[in-house]
Parts: C-alpha cells; sequence; structure tokens
C-alpha cells in the first residue's frame, strides 16, 4: 500500500466525519420526537410499521392528490393540527381531514385512487373505483362526540350526514338528523369530518391504528 | 463547446424545470379537480401566481383534445385536462414521466431492506433506472442528479475563492469511503426498519424542497400575498449549503466522488457496462486535457475507467486529437467476446 499523504489523511477525517453527521441526522430524523402518533393514511395503506418500512417518502402520492389531502407528516404541516411526527413518520404521507379530506377521487378520471396508482413501492396498493373495492378501504374510523354534535344539543343539524359518499350505510341520520356511524360500512375518508360546522370537531375520524 | 457536452447540459437543465414544473402541475390539477380555476385565474390575474397558473393552464388547453364546446363556448374538457395535469409526477428520487415510472435504485434497496419484500410495482419502477444503470453506468450522477448538476456550476466559485485571496483545498480522500456510508445506511435502515438514506439524500432533498418553495408560492397566493416570497425551503436545505461550501473550498466533487451512497450504489451496478470511454493510445498526445476535465477527478490517458466514471463525456469533449471515444468495453464484452481479445494479442506479438 502506497503511504498516504498528510492531505489524504486529513480529507479521509474530514469525510469520515462528514459521513457520520449525514447518517446521523438521517437516523436522527427517522427516530421522530416520540412514539409513532395514529394517523390517517391514504386509502390501500399498508398496516403501520410496513408502512413506515416500506414507503420511500418520494411524495408522489400527494402530487398525484387532485383533492390535496394528503400531505407529507411534517412539524410544519402537523402544526395546524396539533400533531408532531413520531418515529418513523417523518415525511410520510398523511391526511389530516380537519384541514382537508379524500374524495375517494370522485369526479376525477381514472379506474384507480390516483394515490394508490402513484406509489412506486406498494406501501399504497391500488385501490379500485367499484363501490366494492372502495367499501374495502379502511383508513379510520368516524367517531360523534354526543357531548359537541348539534343535532344532539336540541339544533337539528345533519351536515356530516350529507357529505358522507356512503350517505345511509356509513352515515345515517336518526331522529333530528342525529349522525349514526355504521363501523362495518365506515371508510374513515373523514369529509365527515371536514365539513362538520361545529368548533372543535363533533364528529372525527379515529386512525386505524387506534381504533380498539 | 461540443455538442455532448451541449447535450447534457441541455438535460442536466430540463431535469431542473421538470422539478420545479412537477409542483406546478400538482397545483393545477388541485384547482381543476376541487376548485373552481377560472375564479381563481381571475382573482390571481396580474400577479406572478396568477401568470404561472395561467401559463400552464393556456398550454393544457392547447394539447389535443383538452378543449370541448359546450352550450356555445369553448371550455376546458376537465377529464382530459386532468389526465394531462398527471403526466409527471415526483421528482429525482421517484418520479413518473407518462407511463414510464422511475425510481433510484437506492430508495428501492432501502425500502426493501427495512420491509424485506420486494413487490412488483417497485421491481416494475425500478426496470429503466436499471436498465440504463447496467448499459451505461452512473448516468444519473452526471446527467440528471439536479445535486451534480449544481456542484458541476459551483465549481466555478473555486476561481472566485483565489480572487479573492482564499486558497480553495483539494483534499482527496479514498473514493471507497462511500461504499462504507451506503453499507453503514443499510444497517440503520434494517436496523430501525426505516429508510433512513432518503432524509439525507442530496437528491431527494432537493426535490422536496423544489416541492415546498413551489406550493409556499401558490400557498401565499391563496392568502392574498403576491409579493416575493423566500418562505418554503425547510432546514435540510442547508445540508446542501453544507455540500457546496465543502465543495467550493475543501475538496472538488466531494460529496460525489468519496460520500454519496447514491452514486456508490450505481457504480456497483453499473460495474460491468458495456458503454464506456475508450481510449486509442497510439493517438494520444500526453496533452492532459482530460484529467483537468473530467469532474470525478480520473486519468482518461491511463485509461482507468472503470466503475468511477460516471459517462459524462467532459474527456472525450476535451480531446482535440480524437484519442477518446465512447465505444464497447468492459469485462461483459470480454465475456461476449473473448476471441477478439486473443485476436488483439497474437497481432500484438
Amino acid at each position: 500500500m502506497s503511504e498516504l499523504t498528510r492531505r489524504q489523511v486529513l480529507g479521509q477525517i474530514a469525510t469520515g466525519t462528514a459521513a457520520v453527521i449525514g447518517l446521523g441526522t438521517g437516523g436522527w430524523l427517522a427516530a421522530g420526537v416520540g412514539p409513532a402518533v395514529a394517523c390517517v393514511r391514504p386509502p390501500g395503506a399498508l398496516d403501520e410499521d410496513d408502512f413506515l418500512a416500506t414507503c420511500i417518502r418520494c411524495g408522489r402520492c400527494a402530487d398525484a392528490c387532485p383533492n390535496r389531502c394528503i400531505v407529507g407528516f411534517t412539524e410544519e404541516t402537523g402544526r395546524e393540527v396539533s400533531m408532531r411526527p413520531g418515529a418513523g413518520q417523518r415525511g410520510t404521507p398523511v391526511i389530516f381531514p380537519r384541514r382537508q379530506a379524500c374524495m375517494l377521487c370522485n369526479g376525477v378520471p381514472g379506474d384507480t385512487l390516483r394515490c394508490t396508482a402513484a406509489c412506486p413501492t406498494g406501501a399504497l396498493s391500488p385501490v379500485e373505483k367499484t363501490e366494492e373495492a372502495l367499501g374495502n378501504v379502511d383508513m379510520g374510523l368516524a367517531e360523534v362526540d354526543q357531548h359537541l354534535c348539534y343535532s344532539f344539543n336540541g339544533a337539528s343539524c345533519g351536515v356530516c350526514v350529507r357529505s358522507c359518499p356512503l350517505e345511509g350505510t356509513a352515515l345515517r341520520a336518526g331522529l333530528w338528523e342525529r349522525p349514526e356511524v355504521d363501523p362495518d360500512a365506515c371508510i374513515g375518508c373523514g369529509l365527515c369530518e371536514r365539513s362538520c360546522v361545529h368548533y372543535p370537531q363533533a364528529i372525527r375520524v379515529r386512525p386505524r391504528g387506534d381504533i380498539v | 463547446m461540443s455538442k455532448l457536452h451541449v447535450t447534457r447540459r441541455t438535460v442536466q437543465v430540463l431535469v431542473v424545470v421538470f422539478m420545479l414544473l412537477i409542483p406546478v402541475l400538482a397545483r393545477y390539477q388541485n384547482y381543476v379537480a376541487a376548485r373552481e380555476i377560472d375564479r381563481v385565474l381571475e382573482r390571481w390575474s396580474g400577479t406572478a401566481a396568477g401568470g404561472v397558473l395561467q401559463a400552464v393552464d393556456t398550454t393544457m388547453r392547447a394539447l389535443p383534445g383538452a378543449e370541448k364546446e359546450r352550450a356555445g363556448r369553448v371550455q376546458r374538457d376537465r377529464a382530459q385536462v386532468l389526465e394531462y395535469a398527471q403526466l409527471a409526477r415526483g421528482g429525482p428520487w421517484s418520479a413518473t414521466v407518462g407511463p414510464v415510472s422511475m425510481t433510484d435504485p437506492l430508495g428501492a434497496v432501502e425500502s426493501m431492506v427495512a420491509s424485506r419484500a420486494l413487490p412488483w410495482v417497485l421491481l416494475a419502477s425500478l426496470l429503466v433506472p436499471l436498465a440504463a444503470t447496467l448499459l451505461l453506468g452512473r448516468i444519473f450522477c452526471s446527467w440528471i442528479c439536479p445535486v451534480g448538476f449544481l456542484l458541476e456550476l459551483t465549481d466555478k466559485m473555486r476561481g472566485a475563492m483565489r480572487f479573492l485571496e482564499i486558497r480553495p483545498r483539494d483534499l482527496k480522500p479514498s473514493r471507497t469511503t462511500k461504499y462504507g456510508v451506503l453499507a453503514a445506511g443499510l444497517v440503520l435502515t434494517a436496523v430501525l426498519a426505516i429508510p433512513v438514506l432518503g432524509y439525507v439524500y442530496p437528491p431527494a432533498i432537493v426535490g422536496r424542497e423544489a416541492h415546498d418553495v413551489v406550493f409556499a408560492f401558490f400557498d401565499r397566493a391563496e392568502m392574498g400575498r403576491f409579493g416575493p416570497w423566500a418562505g418554503g425551503l425547510s432546514w435540510m436545505a442547508l445540508l446542501l449549503v453544507a455540500i457546496i461550501s465543502f465543495e467550493v473550498l475543501v475538496s472538488r466533487r466531494w460529496w460525489c466522488r468519496y460520500v454519496c451512497p447514491g452514486g456508490a450504489l450505481y457504480s456497483l451496478i453499473g460495474w460491468a457496462r458495456p458503454v464506456r470511454v475508450k481510449l486509442q493510445s497510439d493517438r494520444c498526445t500526453q496533452c492532459a486535457l482530460c484529467v483537468a476535465a473530467c469532474p470525478e477527478g480520473l486519468n482518461p490517458m491511463k485509461n482507468q475507467m472503470g466503475m468511477e466514471c460516471d459517462n459524462c463525456g467532459e474527456c472525450v469533449a476535451s480531446c482535440g486529437d480524437d484519442a477518446l471515444a465512447f465505444g464497447f468495453d468492459g469485462p461483459l464484452i470480454d465475456v461476449l467476446r473473448p476471441s477478439e481479445r486473443e485476436v488483439h494479442a497474437e497481432s500484438k506479438q
């Protein structure tokens, strides 16, 4: 082996340090600020652990979303809804229904949901826009807070029921327009939460990973 | 200025243009699909954001079949326009252009290592990058990578530094370091079961920052603020600043030659590439212009065009004696045509 010059040694030290700092930054960004939090993923997503391992954070699904409801999960995007990315969640696609909910590509051409067709890794598997396939989507489950909901407190409202794409099955209007959620039919698109006129929202989507 | 050099620069500029155009298209798609784009255009007319959106809209409507007549008025064919708006997506990390899906092999390998699975979509997305790299070597680095382009441009700043009486260093550590970085990154990815390298891989960062800057531009417009903007960049952009400062002050093409894990992977994949620069030693006059021209710091006069060469063609362009040219060579060709080698050996005797 040839003799190392001072320049080579210095260069090697600088490069090694930079590499360690770079990889450390990567690891630190991946580690996040605490345990992973439950959040609404785009349709067709793998289970959270597999999703975090498979997704390469390329943002193609976010580019593809016609309703711009999919955003990268960062401190900046989460701030609006007081959420922070936990372990491994930084940069992953997430839906904050209060901000913008999934409209299931309604009125948009194509046979599959656009985000699922855009995913290069299989973290989102293609969901066809048939009644059956859409019915099998499971992003979360809507939950009504009866203490907040107008219809449970003397004023009939029913806005969420009207906004539901599966109105009549997933969300039904009961007496005084009270929303009734069918847990088997609800797919967690979040349009009810988005449309709720009460603040804080009386109907909210509980993310799939958070349902006990 | 040789033709090869101009072609490469054109491709590099096109990549940057696409990188900025893709988030604009994403916003345009949103305004068509879920907003009333005509009212957005009306409200924004005369502003920069309005101008950009109008330009995209005019281009879209000029495409075949994008307009139709209804009730005596020419309108956008909404479905067709939405079809066009999804033609390009993503960034240098992973993108679709038309029907072709392409993912950086580093991203694919990371996803595979972390999830221990190789789905068909990922394999399909690897097809074009893998084929190109197997055939042509590290051409991503020299022809596509926006960071490589940026570093080539900032290379010129070394002259400015000398003018300011600051002597730029040119440290030359070992090229094998980057393979170590790649290995360490993949181990970290496997241990955490999270693709880690994508967070700090410069082309991926540039793609994300480009999105953020363009989105900030439109977000401001939506809030009625149309002035100049400087927002959207995250602090990850500082990593790019650090890389550029190192490039200018410490070591030429430092990141690409010694550190980049993506470059390392491309080198490994393109190890046996059949297309490479070949030297005709009888024509070479040892003028060493090619040595000065090589961005990777190799010596084409010694014919060391191994896996570190990224086939940028700068040496070919710089050679005044026609001693360097692209041709077929390498281990793969040797295996395929052993007879020619024997013939060559015989003719030498």
